[in-house]
């Protein structure tokens, strides 16, 4: 979305909220820029003057910092309007006050609209996890079968011993993917229940150092009703005890996964 | 659709890729001696002797595993690989995909 070409001027788009009078938010923004507050009727957008030009650098920590200072003011503006409509970092927008307030006029039903949905509410993500040699262990446990099997083969002679213990992984691994599908289902449900809207994740193939050693079973974003959110923890905290789960719970969030911005972006 | 082999050293890319394969073929045998064995269709010697030529083939690619280096490329690639077939697995059952490939 660019506007007034010629312009040298251009705002930083941080969010859209809730607010009808221009406001300053102090000097909070990427780089200590003054954030402020550009109002069309009920709604905002939270900007910071700057050039036309995106924030690029090939240091990670500075690029670290930017988008941490990017989200503090999302945060911020969360904190003092509600729920916000946020943007990711560096999306600017060329022209002036005006040129945003016209984005604002011309997409105004659809962003008053979405800050409708989204109020009261925020986003939270929900990763589980389960360590297979637990839930193998408790399998073995449960089943007499498997039992016998692993006591034959010590037993039997090492070409035979090799082909019942293939087996008996086999049967393992069978029975820890069916427990580990019902729990995740269980907690899908239970999620689904409390949550206004619900994405599945694509799983990551990295997960943070304390679940390395585990397997993620499913990744979720949910938008949640603000007084929702304890019950949805105490939930997941049910299945964290669990022995062999493991749930890490994140939020909140200002709804990134959640809004739509359509023909406005 | 890319698969990354570690392109500082593509020898090891290389013998990743087919300590990978050979696995992936080494399970297939697997799973098919097995169902044999559990049918009953195989005689205890026959057993034996699967079980021996499936372990020591088990034990020599360990070996060119540590020998080389490479168990954690040969992980990665089988994750990647697995996830491609996942994706492919997901694309057919899902028919929103469908409508999204079409529409591109």
């Amino acid at each position: 979305m660019t506007e007034g070409s010629g312009d040298v001027e251009a705002r930083y788009l941080y969010a859209i909220a809730t607010a009808g009078e221009k406001q300053n938010l102090g000097n909070i923004g990427v780089e200590e820029n003054a954030v402020y507050t550009i109002p069309f009727k009920k709604i905002a957008a939270v900007v910071h003057s700057c050039e036309p030009r995106p924030y690029e650098t090939r240091d990670r920590a500075l690029a670290e910092g930017w988008i941490l200072e990017h989200s503090y003011v999302i945060d911020q503006a969360t904190k003092l309007f509600g729920t916000v409509i946020p943007f990711s970092f560096d999306v600017i927008v060329q022209g002036g006050d005006s040129a945003i307030k016209g984005w604002l006029c011309r997409n105004y039903d659809h962003l008053a609209g979405e800050l409708r949905r989204v109020e009261g509410r925020a986003e939270y993500s929900v990763e589980i996890y389960y360590d297979y040699d637990q839930l193998a262990e408790g399998a073995m446990r449960g089943n007499q079968e498997l039992r016998e099997l692993a006591s034959r083969i010590e037993q039997e002679p090492k070409g035979k011993a090799y082909m019942l213990k293939r087996n008996l992984d086999q049967k393992l691994k069978g029975l820890v993917a069916s427990e580990a599908r019902k729990k995740a289902d269980e907690a899908l449900s239970e999620i689904r229940s409390l949550a206004d809207e619900m994405k599945v994740e694509a799983k990551r193939s990295q997960p943070p150092e304390k679940y390395r050693e585990k397997r993620l079973l499913g990744s979720y974003s949910c938008l949640v009703r603000n007084e929702r959110a304890n019950r949805l923890g105490e939930v997941l905290e049910e299945i964290n005890a669990l022995t062999g789960f493991a749930v890490r719970f994140t939020g909140p969030w200002a709804p990134f996964s959640f809004v739509k911005l359509g023909d406005a972006a | 659709m890319t698969i990354n082999l570690d392109e500082a050293n593509l020898k090891d890319g290389l013998l990743g890729l087919v300590v990978a394969l050979v696995e992936i073929v080494q399970e297939l045998l697997e799973r098919q001696a097995l169902r044999r064995m559990e049918s009953g269709s195989l005689s205890d010697a026959e057993v034996e002797r699967l079980g021996e030529a499936l372990s020591e083939l088990q034990e020599s690619l360990e070996k060119i595993k540590l020998d080389n280096g490479i168990e954690d490329s040969v992980t990665n690639l089988r994750d990647s690989l697995d996830q491609i077939a996942q994706d492919l697995v997901d694309k057919f059952l899902d028919p929103e995909e469908w409508a999204k490939e079409a529409g591109s």
